[in-house]
């Protein structure tokens, strides 16, 4: 992958390619951003770009391929171990530092996840981070990069990388799977600007189930507790899904909020529902969405927790019902 | 040599370099001078303010060949090679990642030979707070008496980490954050000898965001070096620090405090397409809400914020417009925000949903106006002739019958032999001045209500001997000397005894306690406690009998010969 396959990301490749054209590549990256929106490719097209025998990360080299397929000697990528990256896989590396790299003009070192180091890993790292033996690059991807220790951010130069705009996604999204705009639609405006999101999303569920499953909801009243207490039960069924059913529901109940404040139909994220939207918003004020939506967000946090799911769903459907 | 960052190329290399740190640098160059030089230095501090430097700068200083100097040369041998890092009298350990005992003791094994060449063999330890505790405890001996020619410096950001032992035996200095007017104008020697062209605006921009550390700060320019190259436009920082644009800041700040929740929606939106992070939009929009609280409580609040002329008059001007109660609740809110953006799986709702909340709260009301209109009120209130408080659910007796011989309503109640209960009230001193005066409001009342809410207080109230009950003067007599009536004298129990009084009555009362004599006891009316114990054996007295007329008392009596000993009444909280 060279800096040109990336979508998006202009500035990010600009800034590394100036400084790759100049000759001021700092010695420490930190990739900032959220998950899935290209940072590590970005990092292996830099690594291309230092490697490469034609000098510009052409692909077809030996040491290009070898990039690629990740068996370059002087590359090395260290991500967790198991949930971490533990204070003896930074040792090791260390010890990989003090020799002269091989084949490329520098030894590249990839931290991917950073901010799962744990403290001795970090602290382990900062005298390297800040002044490498010979000449190395490091790049760390975070992204979280608060959690990092602030010495770690403070040695690196930062290089955040933004969210893709939906409208970038969604023709990606077109494109590569073939659906229509109202389902790509859905699917970009839940990425949060990720692409490894917006593919990851289960198609099935987040198209076709979803206009069920908001149906069945919006059908319930408080009136009536057994059909309520009857889709608790279902929801509970797959622990596996429920993240994502609580998110289309979330989908849902801020796009009445949405309508309710008097936004715009292109803000919504459930276009294909917007009558539905429409009649739900009527007799709700912003008060009781913004109660609902707390809701969600509160067995969002209980499940984290590992609450008794069927009690919670049934409390949850309550709380939606009233 | 490839390209060195700026933090590594303009690193220190002699005391006058090192900005911000004049306490240290001018303590260490007069130990120097006058030939004090303590043998363990411990410097802390933030990141990238200078500690490591330092070390290294106070390793030169004290192995120059020019001699021990505080102005070290730097190109002797023994500076050059410091300033490489390959000095053989000086051994820069990481201390995070030679953490264990056995480091230790290797360090030790070396601290026993002479210096190759230079005055002192020098360990710096980088990091020390990673140290494990037996290594620390280990480095105890040494560094209490090391041998002539070693020093130790030790840098860390964490000291809290280090043992007290270590630290009692080091000379500490605690490195301070750079004030953002020395960043800037280091900023400025560098970026002038680095050839940059960068206006004053943008290099302290670029210094804020350092945060008081010039590593952070040089890390940045390298950045925006990167990214403009040698010329670098306003702009071109602004959009490379992901700053939000700051008038879509003040416009959100401006909807939420308009509660227009439609237009604060709007900004969301415009962030999100403009691809900004929104951890970062809440961070920035906080810091303004922050800076409006501080315009407000603050006489000149410039030094504070770091902010001049434009900006800082806007955000007087917004800071006008809101209540300090409001701005507060805002930062309260947003900080929730924030913490609740890092786990959240729909960022951009979390975000929508707290500035709806934000833009639709109630405005608050000023807790003091409230207070002062309630007050008002009162008043009001008061000059009308209903200011009997009301203390319904603690008044023990609902109906408030004015029983001038003050029966009190919670007696023992009658017991389940007895066929007409208590018919007659116990035998009691008829001048006993009782509640004449406030019909319910009586004395009983009074110290039922002591008792609930001071059981020690109410019991010994029933000792007393109520003497006298015209508001606003009760008086209350106990026995001479007696501990009672010593504990109602003590100025703190007084106090609260006034105000409960006041509290039930409504009105201050003046509590005065009185000492009688033994002799005139008998005059005086019973306290509570004795009426209810006169009433007890009253009580007794009329079950015996009543347990001794009983038909099935006497057959038994009859048939087996028995003899009554003791007659116990079944608990008389179930009859």
């Amino acid at each position: 992958m060279t800096f040109d396959q990336i979508l998006g990301h202009k500035r990010q490749k600009e800034i590394l390619n100036r400084a790759l054209a100049n000759g001021r590549l700092a010695h420490a990256y930190l990739f900032a951003g959220p998950d899935g929106i290209g940072k590590r490719l970005m990092a292996m097209a830099l690594a291309r770009a230092i490697v490469c025998e034609e000098q510009r990360g052409c692909g077809n080299c030996l040491a290009c391929r070898k990039i690629d397929h990740q068996n370059h000697p002087d590359l090395h990528i260290l991500e967790p171990d198991g949930k971490a990256i533990k204070i003896e896989q930074i040792r090791a590396f260390q010890r990989e530092l003090n020799l002269k790299p091989l084949e490329a003009p520098r030894k590249i070192c990839m931290i991917e996840q950073a901010d799962t180091m744990t403290v001795g890993a970090a602290n382990a790292l900062l005298k390297t981070l800040e002044e490498p033996r010979g000449d190395t690059l490091l790049v760390l991807l975070s992204s979280q990069p608060n959690r990092l220790l602030e010495t770690i951010r403070s040695r690196c130069q930062p290089l955040p990388f933004n969210r893709h705009p939906k409208s970038r996604i969604q023709a990606e999204l077109e494109k590569q799977l073939g659906i229509a705009s109202e389902e790509s639609h859905v699917l970009a405006a839940l990425s949060e600007g990720s692409f490894k999101k917006a593919f990851g999303k289960d198609r099935d569920l987040y198209l076709e189930q979803r206009r069920d499953l908001l149906k069945t909801l919006t059908g319930l009243s408080s009136g009536s507790i057994l059909p309520t207490l009857d889709f608790a039960d279902q929801l509970a069924a797959d622990k596996t899904v429920l993240p994502d059913i609580l998110e289309i529901f979330q989908a849902f109940y801020r796009d009445v909020l949405m309508t309710l404040q008097g936004r715009g139909d292109e803000e919504l994220v459930n276009l294909d529902l917007k009558e539905k939207i429409h009649r739900v918003s009527a007799r709700e004020d912003v008060s009781t969405i913004l109660a609902k939506l707390e809701a969600l967000v509160e067995v969002r946090h209980q499940l984290d927790r590992n609450v008794n799911r069927q009690l919670a769903m049934e409390v949850l459907l309550l709380k939606l019902a009233a | 040599m490839a390209y060195l960052v700026l933090a590594r190329k303009w690193r220190p290399q002699n005391f006058t370099d090192l900005i911000g740190q004049e306490h240290v640098s001018q303590t260490l160059a007069n130990a120097i001078r006058s030939g004090r030089i303590h043998h363990a230095f411990l410097f802390t501090g933030a990141r990238g303010v200078g500690k490591t430097s330092a070390a290294r700068i106070l390793a030169k200083a004290l192995n120059c060949d020019e001699g021990l100097s505080d102005q070290p040369c730097g190109i002797c041998s023994s500076c050059t090679e410091i300033t490489a890092g390959q000095g053989l009298d000086v051994i820069e350990v990481d201390g995070a990642s030679n953490t264990g005992v056995d480091d230790v003791r290797e360090l030790r094994e070396n601290i026993r030979y002479l210096p190759n060449r230079s005055r002192y063999k020098i360990f710096i330890i980088d990091e020390v707070h990673m140290l494990s505790t037996n290594a620390f405890n280990a480095l105890l001996k040494t560094l209490e008496e090391p041998p002539e020619h070693a020093k130790f410096i030790f840098a860390t950001t964490e000291p809290h980490k280090i043992p007290v032992t270590i630290l009692s035996r080091c000379q500490r200095f605690d490195f301070r954050k750079i004030p953002l007017a020395r960043v800037a104008s280091r900023m400025r020697e560098i970026s002038d000898a680095e050839q940059l062209t960068i206006s004053d605006r943008s290099l302290s921009l670029v210094a804020r965001q350092g945060e008081g550390s010039m590593r952070d700060a040089l890390s940045t320019l390298d950045q925006v070096i990167a990214f403009s190259g040698e010329q670098v436009d306003d702009e071109a920082v602004q959009t490379l620090l992901g700053m939000v644009d700051r008038r879509l800041l003040l416009d959100t700040v401006e909807a939420v405090l308009q509660r227009d929740s439609r237009r604060a929606l709007d900004a969301v939106r415009r962030v999100d397409q403009l691809g900004l992070a929104l951890r970062r939009f809440t961070q920035d929009l906080l810091e303004m809400f922050r800076g409006m609280v501080i315009c407000k409580v603050v006489e000149d609040p410039a030094e504070m914020l770091d902010l001049v002329g434009e900006e800082l008059k806007e955000l007087k001007a917004l800071a006008e417009e809101a209540s300090l109660d409001d701005l507060q609740r805002i930062v309260t809110l947003l900080m929730k925000t924030q913490t609740e953006l890092v786990n959240s799986s729909f960022p951009l709702l979390t975000l929508e949903m707290s500035l709806v909340r934000l833009a639709t709260l109630a405005p608050t009301q000023d807790l003091a106006k409230l207070i002062s209109h309630i007050e008002s009120l009162e008043k009001r209130l008061g000059s009308t002739p209903l200011p009997k408080p009301q203390h319904p659910a603690q008044r023990p007796t609902p109906n408030p019958t004015p029983t001038p011989t003050a029966r009190p309503a919670p007696a023992p109640a009658p017991a389940p032999t007895t066929p007409n209960p208590s018919p007659d009230p116990p035998p009691k001193k008829p001048e006993a001045p009782v509640a004449t005066s406030t019909e319910s409001k009586g004395w009983q009342g009074l110290v039922d209500q002591v008792k609930q809410s001071r059981p020690m207080l109410g019991s010994v109230l029933e000792h007393g001997r109520l003497l006298k009950l015209e508001l606003p003067v009760i008086e209350v007599g106990y026995t001479k000397g007696s501990f009672m009536s010593s504990q109602l004298q003590e100025p703190d129990i007084s106090q609260d005894l006034e105000v409960l009084t006041t509290e039930y009555f409504g009105q201050p009362v003046k509590l005065r306690v009185l000492a009688v004599d033994i002799e005139q006891q008998s005059a005086a009316p019973p306290s509570l406690v004795e009426e209810r114990e006169a009433k007890e054996t009253d009580r007794m007295r009329r079950l015996r009998e009543d347990a001794m007329e009983h038909p099935a008392l006497k057959s038994v009596q009859d048939i087996f010969k028995g003899e009554i000993k003791k007659v116990i009444p079944i608990d008389k909280g179930f009859v």
